[in-house]
């Protein structure tokens, strides 16, 4: 006779999981009652039950006040309920005589003694000890901006400290969803920055990005959207033209034009002829994927009688293709479609003309009857770290947070992979390296008014994400 | 008194398992914030914290659930939870309700628990227990969503329980096919237990067969303090101090704890000498401290001449059968099919 171990699992369950983290890491007997808790901290989830209950049993008349004010976050997740009771609880700051005892909850708090943080040698820690001042996830995100903030100003020593501070906190958090999801991406960008600088950040555009992308189109509705939106100002643009002619900076998955075929197929008074010209990379395998696309979305056109053309241009870099390239006829409807790429053009050296006006200038050159730009609404271009840092960590909080939304998988596994990618390349890339330079829809609107362009009407030019 | 308690602490950490004790304690803790001194509930916190799951018509596991009003004049609803035959793919609302098949099946009548005020039908942990009584009884689970203290005290919980009794006992549907009849068995802890032998009375006296009765963690009561309660108070995850505001909210105002709905078999209970009372099986958890109360209902069953099987298992503490991760969970299991198969 004896308890068994918690390993077995044989509770069955209707409830419908929002938590990202895999099935085998949850003690499956608690999930049966409806309680999430990772099977590796349950001891200090018991630990922690234990000392909320020492609070209460001490502080009897503060309980009915915690019942009515406090906010009972997420009650599934044990973990986070007992520390947000903790947090509640103010308990007398003082330095106990045992030290031992409160040795997991040792942290550094810049706010409150920013003085330390100037005299601490290189290799050594002054610990503040409080206790249970603040939530995991609070206490997570001081941190990281604290450490930012030293990635800043130079000091890597004390940066790489607080990064190995916070993986030790990480194991005690539950990284599968909310705070501790996005403190896990943040903190293992800061890792990257600060250890292994050198190591290479993928810019090149390659097969694997082609499933990321994928992957992400389909877990989230945003570039859905994008695609609609964009199509339907393109359909609009076009009405009453016999000859089209689209230029994608794009293509990847092409699924943004099997729509547009299939809604020209259906126009009222008969299809045009639709040529599709797209802007993509040389192939580093050899493999010409463009040119698979671009068959098989022919075939699609045959198919609902739609007359189509399809050419791609190789070019390693837009600001590097001439437009003479793109052979325009001037009889033809133009339209530039442009999903996330003009960001990327706002990396340029000073001394050399900006990529960015180089390309506006010769779509403007073109004469199209409609560009459509799809941009992220981020600032994530500025030059200071922190600041690039700080908008990055709500703008992603906020992505990962809708992608909870998301129940496809592998689909959600892997756009996690495909932000976590944008998510270092905006963080630990510097210079040309560094492509994901998003900008606010209030600087677009300004540079593409200067480059000569007209918004059509807000809503169908400028789209922004999230 | 920090010592004591961190004595009291890791004593029910050694006895029960790690993910048991994360429960029982975060539900303990969680009901700490609930109880108000004035004797009112925050019921609203109360739903919010509480883990529920939707009834599922699809099956899982070879059972699926479907939610029904008993009663619209007190919002009366019911769980049912039935074996999946295998057949259907997707049950249509005709199939819900299509007659059970075979010679005799048992139809239980599950009562949850929560001291009278807490939990629902629809709570993750009854959700979960009413599915394994149907794979170990191969039964018909009807789960009551019995009106709560303190907002509805006593006797809300046993008209509840009464209507939910007739309801089933009138359905065509759950009629065995040997006999006809629909072939009901009790089942209810804590509160559960204490509503099944009030409903089990009415049904003596009104002529409702019921086959059997099964109380796991009876909550009775009763104003003497036991030696099991003073022994036991605050040790494993309750307290006196609990159980008398729960007792102070179900019981009508100006009642005390010997009334005949708290102590059965105290000075103002009622005689079952002679009465058709259904067998009863009752399970006490060893280490719960208002064993002695439930002891005395046994012993009291018995000198009214009823038959009662008495299951004590030595170490097992409250809400044992909820996680099936313990030798206690497996005994009482095995014991519950027996009784309610030991009719056929």
């Amino acid at each position: 006779m004896g308890p068994y171990d918690s390993a077995i699992s044989t509770g069955s369950t209707t409830s419908s999981p929002s938590s990202a983290a895999k099935p085998s890491e949850i003690d499956g007997l608690l999930a049966g009652a409806g309680y999430k808790v990772r099977s590796t901290v349950l001891h200090q989830v018991a630990q922690r039950l234990e000392r909320l209950e020492t609070l209460m049993v001490n502080a009897p008349s503060e309980i009915s006040q915690l019942a009515s004010d406090v906010l009972h976050c997420n009650p599934s997740d044990i973990a986070s309920w007992v520390d947000s009771m903790l947090f509640e609880f103010n308990p007398p700051v003082s330095i106990p005589s045992d030290l031992s005892d409160f040795s997991d909850l040792t942290y550094i708090d810049s706010v409150v003694s920013p003085a330390i943080n100037q005299t601490v040698c290189n290799n050594s820690w002054l610990t503040v000890v409080t206790a249970m001042k603040e939530d995991s996830g609070i206490r997570l995100v001081h941190m990281m901006m604290t450490c930012a903030e030293s990635v800043q100003r130079g000091d890597l020593p004390l940066a790489g400290s607080l990064i190995e501070e916070m993986q030790t906190l990480l194991t005690r958090v539950n990284t599968g969803c909310g705070i501790g999801k996005v403190a896990r991406y943040f903190i293992d960008a800061l890792s990257r920055r600060v250890f292994t600088p050198q190591a290479l950040c993928a810019t090149g555009w390659s097969n694997e990005n082609e499933i990321l992308y994928h992957h992400f189109y389909e877990a989230c509705p945003y570039l859905k959207f994008a695609h609609f939106t964009a199509n339907q100002a393109i359909l609009e643009a076009f009405d009453g033209h016999d000859c089209v002619h689209i230029v994608d900076f794009n293509l990847m998955h092409g699924l943004q034009w099997s729509a547009l075929i299939q809604a020209l197929a259906l126009r009222p008074g008969g299809p045009p002829l639709l040529r599709l010209t797209v802007i993509g990379p040389p192939s580093p395998d050899g493999r010409d994927s463009l040119r698979e696309i671009g068959l098989r979305l022919a075939e699609l056109a045959r198919s609902v009688n739609v007359r189509f053309a399809f050419r791609g241009v190789a070019a390693s870099r837009l600001e590097d293709v001439k437009p003479w390239m793109l052979q325009v006829s001037p009889k033809e409807a133009v339209a530039i479609n442009s999903i996330m790429q003009l960001h990327r053009l706002l990396g340029s050296g000073p001394t050399r003309v900006s990529a960015i006006e180089t390309v506006l200038g010769w779509i403007r050159s073109l004469n199209p009857k409609i560009v459509t730009v799809v941009e992220q609404e981020a600032n994530h271009n500025q030059s200071k770290f922190l600041d690039r840092f700080t908008e990055a960590l709500y703008y992603y909080s906020t992505m990962f947070d809708s992608l909870e939304a998301c129940s496809l998988q592998p689909e959600k596994a892997v756009a996690e992979i495909y932000i976590q990618r944008e998510i270092c390349n905006v963080l630990c890339c510097e210079g040309s390296a560094r492509v994901e330079r998003h900008e606010p829809l209030a600087k677009w609107r300004n540079r593409l008014g200067a480059a000569g362009f007209r918004p059509l009407n807000p809503n169908h030019l400028f789209i922004h994400c999230p | 008194m920090a010592g004591s308690n961190e004595v009291n602490l890791s004593e029910s950490k050694r006895v029960v398992p790690l993910n048991t004790w994360i429960l029982i304690s975060n539900f303990k803790l969680a009901y700490n914030l609930l109880r108000r001194p004035d004797g009112t509930f925050n019921r609203h916190l109360a739903e919010f914290l509480d883990r529920k799951v939707p009834a599922n018509a699809n099956p899982v596991e070879g059972v699926f659930s479907f939610d029904v009003i008993i009663d619209r004049s007190t919002s009366l609803l019911s769980r049912i939870y039935r074996p999946a035959t295998g057949e259907e793919a997707l049950p249509s609302i005709m199939e819900l309700e299509k007659p059970v098949t075979g010679d005799i099946v048992p139809v239980i009548l599950f009562f949850h628990g929560g001291s009278f005020a807490h939990s629902s039908a629809n709570s993750a942990i009854y959700d979960t227990l009413c599915r394994r009584l149907v794979g170990i009884c191969k039964a018909v689970v009807v789960s009551v969503n019995y009106r709560r203290a303190p907002e509805n005290p006593y006797p809300c919980a046993y008209d509840d329980g009464w209507a939910a009794l007739k309801w089933v006992n009138s359905r065509p549907w759950l009629k065995s096919e040997e006999d006809s009849k629909v072939h009901i068995y009790m089942v209810g802890d804590s509160s559960g237990g204490n509503i099944v032998h009030n409903v089990a009375v009415k049904a003596v006296e009104s002529g409702i067969e019921v086959l059997g009765n099964i109380l796991l963690n009876p909550m009775f009561g009763g104003q003497e303090r036991t030696e099991s309660e003073k022994r036991l108070d605050g040790k494993y995850f309750v307290t006196i101090q609990d159980r008398d505001w729960y007792w102070r909210a179900f019981l009508p105002e100006g009642e005390d704890r010997d009334h005949a709905a708290c102590n059965p078999f105290g000075p103002n209970g009622k005689s079952l000498v002679g009465m058709k009372f259904p067998k009863s099986l009752v399970v006490v958890a060893g280490l719960d401290l208002v064993q002695d109360w439930q002891l005395a209902y046994v012993e009291g069953l018995k000198k009214a001449g009823q038959e009662v099987k008495h299951l004590y298992l030595d170490k097992a503490t409250i809400g044992f059968y909820l996680l099936p991760n313990n030798d206690h969970f497996y005994t009482v299991m095995d014991e519950i099919s027996n009784f309610v198969s030991s009719n056929c």
